[in-house]
């Protein structure tokens, strides 16, 4: 058995984010690049998968040189290799594209029978890449699962997902993809001797000459920005402009009475 | 003529309110492009709702109705709204930010070779053909512009109560739409729980009441509870409560929790962390209440108590049921 865990390297959640001087990306001088946060569960989870069943563990992220680390930090939990998509044409694309050349290499490894992912990156707030994988691989998905039990014999992965008002238990064909709730379980943290070991792990460095692109039915040049969909044209940051009207607490009930008050009256909000 | 869709949004037998929200959504679009507003059912069963799509703006109702619609199945559900799509051709197609929305329309957008954005605040025209739609980027850290190319269709969804719905006059004619959907072996729905919540879902509640560091303990949540039923808010949390096993991870807010803009946001020993605001730093009007006078959340907030949060929570919670 192989699983796929599609990771995202992101901006530190304490980073300051601000807009660079084209006004459409974010300055990336001063950041501190992480492992995407929601993927640390859905890397815990192949693993732990991994540990019950022997399988194979493999890392896929597409981005900048830097985002190797994402792949590192991922092999140091106790992945065993990685794939690492990282042409400079790959800049920039939307999730359309990335759908397509995702899709495109896992096809090309050919037996990858669970693909995971985290539910969002917390960056591009986006949680619709897996879902395009899955659509682009014509293979079902389960989002959001608290539960995932994978069933070697029959080949399926029973799933036990957030839907709105409750959860829903589904039963999924393998190959199947999977992104999974924040809390599903506990990820570890890397270990030094995992850290090191993951050094000498395979990393496979995908250029565009690598993403077999006549299959995906795009030209070459297309893939990237060209063969994306949306664009962004401009990053704001939002000030904060607010009241700052703060009540001494030495008297309670007359503060509390007082807010109450001003969130009637003033703010028309209660 | 050009049509923007809208998908229906049913809870049994009522259209959901963020139905209402996007058709007025797709109104303002209309103004621009003077597209034909569309509502588009995808299920087993719609019923006898166009006259309530029609009181809030749908030209025209399209029912894409299949028996193999009736549980939730994101394959069969994209190829449904898909094949309709690629009849019709649409420019616009738009949801709510809803949980089944935001799984099946990744797969409309590959299937149809689609622009997505997800969780749109506005939406406006950059030209008279395309979409352009304002996001949130690094949670609530910077709000994004983002155009779509002009490729149809354009697809987006968009953020719950950031539209309010607006009644107008027109009546929607129903067009009735056949699909035939394969049988899909691939995915079976083995089991569905409707867990009731005490409270509203974070997501969707109009005010929030959040506890962090300074609940100290899982049990003393009770007072962040109490101010919470009392405004008939939803309870949240930061992730130090979250991290120190007080509250499940369901309550928390933030960056790597649920980001909210509720209209009322109530930040209840909690430091007002880069991490805790980039979650909640929407909402309407923030208050805060806290011992430290130094704490962040202090620069940030339109209200707020310095006071120890077990004498002011009792207080204000009688304060709020006083004024009824």
């Amino acid at each position: 058995m192989k699983i796929l865990v599609i990771v995202r390297q992101t901006p530190d959640t304490e980073a300051k984010i601000q807009a660079n001087s084209s006004g459409n990306g974010i300055q990336t001088d001063d950041i501190k690049w992480i492992l995407n946060p929601f993927d640390e569960f859905a890397v815990e989870e192949a693993v732990q998968i991994k540990e019950k069943t022997g399988a194979e563990v493999v890392v896929l992220t597409v981005g900048a040189e830097r985002s190797v680390d994402a792949i590192r930090t991922s092999l140091a939990m106790g992945g065993d290799s990685g794939v690492h998509i990282k042409d400079d044409s790959f800049a920039d694309m939307d999730s359309f594209a990335l759908g397509k050349v995702i899709g495109s290499k896992i096809k090309s490894l050919g037996d990858i029978d669970l693909i995971l992912a985290g539910k969002k990156w917390i960056d591009e707030e986006s949680s619709q890449v897996p879902i395009q994988v899955a659509e682009e691989l014509d293979i079902p998905q389960a989002t959001l699962a608290t539960k995932v039990e994978v069933d070697e014999g029959s080949k399926t992965v029973k799933v036990t997902s957030v839907i709105e008002g409750g959860e829903e238990i589904r039963e999924l064909k393998l190959p199947a993809v999977v992104t999974v709730e924040q809390g599903i379980n506990e990820p570890r943290y890397a270990s030094l001797p995992g850290i090191m070991k993951a050094k000498k792990k395979p990393c496979e460095e995908v250029g565009v000459d690598g993403i077999n692109s006549d299959e995906i039915g795009i030209a070459a040049d297309a893939l990237g920005s060209a063969g994306s969909r949306v664009k962004t044209d401009n990053i704001e940051i939002p000030t904060i402009s607010r009241s700052l009207k703060v009540l001494e607490g030495n008297d309670v009930q007359q503060a509390s009475a007082e807010l109450a008050k001003l969130l009637r009256e003033e703010a028309k909000i209660i | 003529m050009s049509e923007i869709w809208v998908l229906v949004d049913k809870a049994q037998d009522t259209v959901r309110n963020v139905t209402y929200e996007v058709l007025s959504a797709a109104s303002k679009l209309k103004e621009k492009n003077g597209a034909t507003v569309c509502a588009v059912y995808v299920g087993d069963n719609s019923g006898a709702i166009e006259a309530d799509l029609g009181k809030y703006g749908a030209e025209k109702f399209y029912k894409i109705e299949n028996p193999a619609l009736k549980d939730f199945n994101p394959s069969l559900y994209a190829a449904a709204l898909s094949e309709v799509i690629k009849k019709h051709n649409p420019d616009i197609v738009l949801g709510g930010n809803t949980l089944q929305n935001q799984d099946f329309l990744p797969r409309v957008a590959s299937r149809t070779a689609a622009g997505l954005c997800l969780d749109a605040i506005d939406v406006d025209m950059s030209s008279s053909s395309t979409l352009q739609v304002k996001r949130y980027k690094y949670s609530g850290k910077s709000i994004a512009t983002i155009s779509f190319h002009d490729v149809k269709p354009m697809i987006a969804t968009v953020r719950l109560n950031a539209f309010k719905p607006t009644e107008g006059s027109a009546s929607a004619e129903v067009v009735s739409e056949s699909v035939d959907l394969p049988s899909d072996e691939n995915y079976k729905v083995i089991e569905t729980k409707i867990i009731p919540k005490e409270r509203p879902e974070l997501t969707e509640a109009d005010k929030i009441v959040s506890g962090g560091r300074g609940m100290a303990n899982g049990e003393n949540f009770k007072v962040v509870y109490d101010l919470a039923d009392s405004l008939g808010a939803g309870a949240g949390a930061s992730r130090a409560a979250v991290d120190s096993g007080w509250v499940p991870y369901e309550m928390q807010v933030g960056q790597t929790g649920k980001v909210v803009s509720p209209n009322l946001y109530v930040a209840v020993g909690i430091s007002g962390s880069v991490q805790h605001y980039a979650g909640m730093g929407s909402s309407k009007v923030i208050v805060a209440i806290n011992k430290d006078p130094d704490a962040p959340i202090f620069q940030k907030c339109d209200y707020g108590i310095c006071g120890d949060l077990f004498d002011v929570l009792p207080a204000l919670t009688d304060e709020i049921k006083k004024l009824g």
